[in-house]
C-alpha cells in the first residue's frame, strides 16, 4: 500500500515536472525573443489609421480622438515631488493652478448616469456655478421640488461612492479651504417617514429603475424609449430652485435648512452674506434677466439653440 | 555682516562636512547661498508684494466643483487651491495680473494667460519689470519653437510645445542645509535671515526662492514623463520622422536608476543642454552648437556633472539603441540576434532533453528492441558507452 | 592535502567521493555570487515589471544594490582567477611533476596529460550523447552509462567558465566607463551591455532550470541534492548517473561482487 502511493505520489511529481518544462519553453520564447517589445510604433500608427480610412471622415475621427483621449485621462493623476511633500493630484489636462488632490466620484446619483457629473452648459453665465453646486448637492435638491400642497422635503446628506445616508460631514467645519464643497457628500432631498426613518428622494429602488432602463433600452422600440424617458423625469420641476432660493439674505427663509444640514454658523453666515447675495444681485443687473429663468431657456434652448 | 555670517556657517559646515563627506557637493551650495544672501541683502528686493486677492477671487474659485465642459470637449476646471498657490513663487503676484482681461466681478469666460506678459514685479538684478519674455525667446530658438529660421511657421504648429505643456503652477522646492542637506525650510536659517528682515514674508520668500533654486527644479522621473508626454506619442513621432527616443532611453541605465528613485543619473534634459544654458534651449543634434553634436557629445558627457574623467571615447557610446533596427544599430541587432540564438540553442536543447527524460522515467522498461524488451532490463556493467 | 576515502560508509550506505572542501567552497562562493548578482541585476534589466522595484528595494535599492553587485562581481572574478590557478596548481603538481619525475616530459606528453584531464570534452563524451539520445527515444533501455564527468557536468562546468570572462570584463568596463573611454571607443560599450545583459539572462535561465533539475529537481533528487555539501553521492545516484566511474570504483575498492545492476531503481 505504501509503496503504491510512494509510486503514485513519484509519477505524479514526474507527470508535475514535465508540465513545468512545457510551460518553461512557452515562458522562455518572450523572454529570449521579446526584447523591446515597446519599441513597436508601426503597429500602433498603422491600427489607427487603418481606423480613419475605413468607414469615419476627418471630423468623425476628431471626435473619435477626443473620445480616446477622455477615456485616457479618465482617473488619471499626476504626482509632483516637493522633496518635504508629494502632491497626488487628479490630472486634468491643461490645468495650470495645482489642484492638489484625488476626487471622488459621484457614482451613485442616478441622473448622473446619463447626464454625466458636469451637466450644466446651457445658462453660460452661470454654468460652472451650477457646476460647483452638482460637486455637492444632488441635482434632485434643486430640480425637483415638492408639490404646493405637499410637505416639505427633508435633507440628508449620502455619499457619493454607495449612496448611503451619512451623518454630516465634518469637513463642513474645517476652515481649510481645500475642503470647501469636498466632502465626498451630496445633499439630497428625501422624506421623514412615520416611524421617524429617512427615506432619499431616489433610493435604492429609483436607482434600481433607472439602472434597468440603462441595461435593456436597446431592445425597447424608440415610442417606448421615449415613454420610459418621460416616466423617469415627470417629477422634474420646470423652474429649478434659483440662487437666492437658499442665498438669502433673510436666513429663515433659505430652501435648505443649513443648520440642520452641519453647516457652522460662520459657513452659514458665507452663504447668506452681502458677499455671496450681494454677487447674486449683481448678476441679475448684468447678466439678461433670462438666466434666472433657465427652466424657460433650456427647453427652447435644445430646440432652437442659442438665441 | 556680510563676511560674519559666511564665517559662521563656514564652521557649522566644516563639522558636518567631515561627518558626511559624500554630502560635500551641497555644502559648496550652502556657501552660495549664504554668499547671494549677504550679497542681496545689501541690495533689494522689490518690496514685498503679497497676493491680496483684492477681488476676493477665492471667495468663488475656493470651491472645488467650479467647473465647465468647454466647447471644444474639454473639462475646464477654476478651482484654485489656494494652499498650494501659495507655495510658489506665483504667490506674489495678483490673478488679475496673468488673467488681464477680466475687469469685473463676476467676470465672462477668461481669456488663455500670455505668460510673457510684462508684470508690476521689478527683476531685482536689472530693475526692469519681470516678464517670462526671455524664455519664451530662448523657446522660439530651440528645436521646440514654431517657427523655422527663416521665420516661417513650422509644419504641425498644434505639436509644439507652450508653456503650460511642460509647466503647471511653479512651487518651491526648498531645501535645509543646516545639519545636513534635507528637504524644506530650514526654521534656523530662516531665523537669521529674519532677525534684520522682517517686513512680511520677505525672508522666507527668499529663502523658498534661493533654495529651490540651488537643486533640479523637478525629479528626473518627472522631467522623462514631460518629455515623453510628447516623444513617447507613435503618431507623432511618425509625423515629425523621430525615433522612440523615450523607449530606447528606458532601455539604459540611466533611466533605470531614476526608476528606482535616483536623482544621480541622466535625464533627458541633463544631455540635451549645453552646459549652463537654460532647459528651455534644446537644439537638435544636426545643429553644430547642439550638446548633442556629434563634435560635441564627449565634452556634454564630462561637463553634466556625470563623467568627469571620460575621455574622447564616449562620444560614440550610442544611448539611444533601437535593438530591432539593423539599419541604424547593426552591431546591436546582429549581437542581440546571436545571443538570441545562442539562449535559444541552449536552453529548448535542454529543455528537450529533460522533457524526453522525464517521459523515460514513466516508461523505463520500454525499448523498440524486442529482444530487449522480452530478456532482462539490466545492463551488464561496461566501461564503454551504452551498447 | 586531505586525502579523501573513494568510498565513505554513513548509516550502513555506501557514499561515494565526489568534490573535495576545496572546491565545494568554490561552489558555495560561486553560487552565492551568481545569486546576489541575478538579484541585483535582473531588476534593473526588467524595471518595467511588477516585481522589479519591490525586489530591488530589499536589496538595497538604487544607493546600495548597485554597490552589493560590483562587490560580487569583484568576487566572481576573484573566484575565476582563484579557479584557473588551483587546476593549473594540480595539474603541474599532479600531471607535469609525474612527467618530470618519470624523466618523460616531452610536447606531445605535455598535451596528451592536458587533454587527459577530467573536465576536458572527449570522444566518449560524443558517444554518451548518442547512447543518451538512444535511449531516450526508445531504442534500446539500457541508460548511457557515464564515468567520473558526464557531458552534462563538462557543460555546466564550462558555461561559468566561459561566462564569467565574457561577464566580468564587460561589467568591469561599464563600472570603468570613464577610463575604459580614454583608451577605448564608447561604442564596444554598448556591445558589452549587451554581452552583459544577455549572457547573465542564458546563465540564470540555465541554471534555474537545467542545472537545478540535474542537481534538484530531478525526481530521485527533489527536494535537495546534497552533494554540494558533502561531496559524497549516494550509491543509487551513482548507479544512475556515474555507471562507468560506479563499477571502476567498485572494483578498485575490491568489492567486484557487490557492483548493482543499472536499470530497475
Amino acid at each position: 500500500m505504501l509503496n503504491l502511493i510512494k509510486t503514485v505520489i513519484h509519477k505524479l511529481y514526474i507527470l508535475v515536472l514535465m508540465a513545468f518544462t512545457v510551460w518553461y519553453g512557452f515562458f522562455l520564447y518572450p523572454v529570449i525573443f521579446g526584447h523591446s517589445a515597446d519599441h513597436s510604433v508601426e503597429a500602433l500608427v498603422v491600427e489607427s489609421t487603418e481606423r480613419a480610412g475605413s468607414f469615419l471622415d476627418e471630423a468623425h475621427l476628431a471626435e473619435e480622438s477626443m473620445f480616446d483621449a477622455a477615456l485616457k485621462e479618465q482617473g488619471s493623476t499626476a504626482t509632483t515631488d516637493l522633496g518635504y511633500m508629494v502632491i497626488e493630484e487628479q490630472y486634468v489636462q491643461g490645468h495650470f493652478h495645482h489642484v492638489g488632490m484625488k476626487v471622488e466620484s459621484d457614482d451613485s446619483n442616478l441622473c448622473l448616469r446619463c447626464h454625466g457629473a458636469v451637466p450644466h452648459d446651457k445658462a453660460k453665465s452661470i454654468r460652472a456655478f451650477l457646476n460647483m453646486h452638482a460637486f455637492y448637492v444632488a441635482c434632485e435638491t434643486c430640480h425637483i421640488q415638492p408639490k404646493e400642497d405637499a410637505e416639505a422635503w427633508a435633507f440628508r446628506w449620502y455619499d457619493k461612492a454607495e449612496g448611503n445616508i451619512i451623518s454630516n460631514p465634518p469637513g463642513l467645519t474645517s476652515l481649510d479651504k481645500s475642503m470647501y464643497g469636498n466632502y465626498g457628500a451630496k445633499i439630497a432631498p428625501g422624506f421623514l417617514k412615520s416611524d421617524g426613518n429617512f427615506r432619499f428622494l431616489n433610493g435604492a429602488k429609483e436607482r434600481a429603475f433607472v439602472a434597468k432602463y440603462l441595461k435593456e433600452k436597446d431592445v425597447l422600440s424608440s415610442t417606448q424609449q421615449s415613454k420610459m424617458k418621460k416616466i423617469i423625469h415627470r417629477n422634474i420641476n420646470d423652474k429649478p430652485l434659483l440662487c437666492d432660493g437658499c442665498h438669502t439674505a433673510d436666513k429663515e427663509k433659505a430652501y435648505l435648512p443649513f443648520v440642520q444640514l452641519g453647516y457652522p454658523n460662520r459657513r452659514m453666515h458665507d452663504l447668506t452674506s452681502t458677499e455671496v447675495v450681494g454677487m447674486i444681485e449683481k448678476y441679475q443687473e448684468f447678466y439678461m434677466p433670462k438666466f434666472l429663468l433657465p427652466g424657460d431657456g433650456w427647453h427652447e434652448e435644445t430646440a432652437e439653440g442659442e438665441e | 555682516m556680510g563676511l560674519l555670517v559666511v564665517n559662521t556657517v563656514h564652521r557649522d559646515m566644516t563639522r558636518w562636512h567631515s561627518a558626511n563627506a559624500f554630502l560635500g557637493e551641497k555644502s559648496k551650495y550652502a556657501l552660495l547661498l549664504v554668499l547671494l544672501v549677504s550679497v542681496f541683502c545689501a541690495s533689494f528686493w522689490s518690496a514685498p508684494v503679497q497676493a491680496e486677492d483684492e477681488l476676493n477671487c477665492v471667495l468663488c474659485h475656493k470651491f472645488r466643483g467650479l467647473s465647465r465642459i468647454d466647447e471644444e470637449g474639454n473639462f475646464r476646471l477654476f478651482y484654485i487651491n489656494e494652499n498650494l498657490f501659495m507655495k510658489g513663487p506665483h504667490k506674489r503676484i495678483n490673478c488679475m495680473d496673468c488673467h488681464r482681461d477680466i475687469e469685473k466681478i463676476p467676470h465672462d469666460p477668461a481669456k488663455k494667460v500670455n505668460c510673457t506678459t510684462e508684470c508690476h514685479l521689478l527683476e531685482p538684478s536689472g530693475k526692469k519689470k519681470f516678464s517670462h519674455k526671455p524664455v519664451a525667446k530662448i523657446l522660439e530658438k530651440s528645436v521646440h519653437g514654431r517657427f523655422d529660421e527663416d521665420g516661417k511657421p513650422k509644419e504641425y504648429q498644434e505639436d509644439y510645445p507652450t508653456c503650460k505643456s511642460c509647466h503647471e503652477q511653479p512651487l518651491y522646492r526648498p531645501l535645509s542645509f543646516f545639519k545636513g542637506v534635507s528637504s524644506g525650510v530650514s526654521r534656523r536659517g530662516l531665523g537669521r535671515c529674519k532677525t534684520c528682515h522682517q517686513t512680511g514674508d520677505f525672508a522666507e520668500d527668499f529663502y523658498n526662492h534661493v533654495t529651490s533654486r540651488l537643486q533640479k527644479t523637478r525629479e528626473s522621473k518627472e522631467i522623462v514623463e514631460i518629455c515623453a508626454k510628447c516623444h513617447e506619442d507613435p503618431a507623432f513621432q511618425k509625423r515629425h520622422g523621430l525615433d522612440n527616443v523615450v523607449a530606447s532611453y528606458k532601455d539604459t541605465y540611466h533611466y533605470k536608476a531614476i526608476r528606482f528613485g535616483s536623482d544621480r543619473t541622466a535625464d533627458c534634459v541633463d544631455c540635451h543642454i549645453v552646459y549652463g544654458e537654460s532647459v528651455h534651449s534644446v537644439e537638435s543634434m544636426d545643429s553644430p552648437t547642439s550638446a548633442t553634436y556629434k563634435a560635441n557629445i564627449a565634452q556634454t558627457c564630462r561637463n553634466a556633472e556625470c563623467h568627469h574623467e571620460a575621455g574622447e571615447g564616449i562620444a560614440s557610446y550610442r544611448v539611444h539603441v533601437d535593438y530591432n533596427n539593423k539599419e541604424k544599430n547593426p552591431m546591436e541587432y546582429y549581437m542581440l540576434k546571436f545571443f538570441s540564438g545562442l539562449m535559444a540553442a541552449v536552453l529548448y536543447f535542454f529543455i528537450v532533453v529533460i522533457f524526453l527524460e522525464l517521459l523515460r522515467r514513466l516508461f523505463p522498461n520500454f525499448s523498440f528492441n524486442s529482444a530487449e524488451r522480452s530478456g532482462h532490463a539490466v545492463t551488464k556493467p561496461t566501461t564503454e558507452g551504452g551498447e | 592535502m586531505q586525502v579523501y576515502p573513494k568510498i565513505n560508509y554513513r548509516g550502513g550506505k555506501r557514499y561515494f567521493f565526489r568534490f573535495s572542501l576545496v572546491q565545494r567552497i568554490q561552489h558555495i562562493v560561486l553560487f552565492t555570487c551568481v545569486i546576489t548578482l541575478s538579484l541585483t541585476g535582473f531588476p534593473l534589466r526588467y524595471h518595467d515589471q511588477s516585481w522589479a522595484e519591490p525586489l530591488y528595494n530589499f536589496m538595497g535599492g538604487i544607493d546600495v544594490a548597485p554597490w552589493i553587485h560590483r562587490g560580487m562581481g569583484s568576487v566572481l572574478l576573484g573566484l575565476f582567477v582563484f579557479h584557473t590557478g588551483y587546476w593549473l596548481y594540480l595539474f603541474f603538481k599532479h600531471r607535469v611533476g609525474r612527467l618530470i619525475r618519470d624523466d618523460e616530459l616531452t610536447v606531445g606528453n605535455f598535451f596528451k596529460e592536458f587533454f587527459s584531464m577530467e573536465m576536458i570534452p572527449t570522444a566518449q563524451d560524443g558517444r554518451d550523447i548518442v547512447a543518451m539520445f538512444k535511449h531516450l527515444l526508445y531504442f534500446t533501455n539500457k541508460p548511457p552509462q557515464y564515468n567520473r564527468i558526464s557531458w552534462k557536468e563538462k557543460f555546466d562546468y564550462f558555461a561559468p567558465y566561459w561566462g564569467i570572462p565574457i561577464l566580468g570584463p564587460a561589467g568591469a568596463a561599464l563600472w570603468w566607463r570613464d577610463e575604459f573611454t580614454q583608451i577605448f571607443p564608447g561604442w564596444l560599450l554598448n556591445a558589452f551591455y549587451i554581452m552583459h545583459t544577455d549572457e547573465a539572462l542564458l546563465a540564470a535561465l540555465f541554471i534555474f532550470f537545467v542545472h537545478w533539475y540535474n542537481v534538484h529537481y530531478a525526481p530521485e533528487k527533489f527536494p535537495l541534492g546534497t552533494v554540494f555539501l558533502t561531496g559524497y553521492l549516494s550509491e543509487a545516484d551513482m548507479i544512475h548517473e556515474h555507471y562507468a566511474e560506479y563499477t571502476e570504483t567498485m572494483k578498485a575498492e575490491g568489492l567486484e561482487h557487490e557492483i548493482k545492476l543499472q536499470g530497475h531503481h
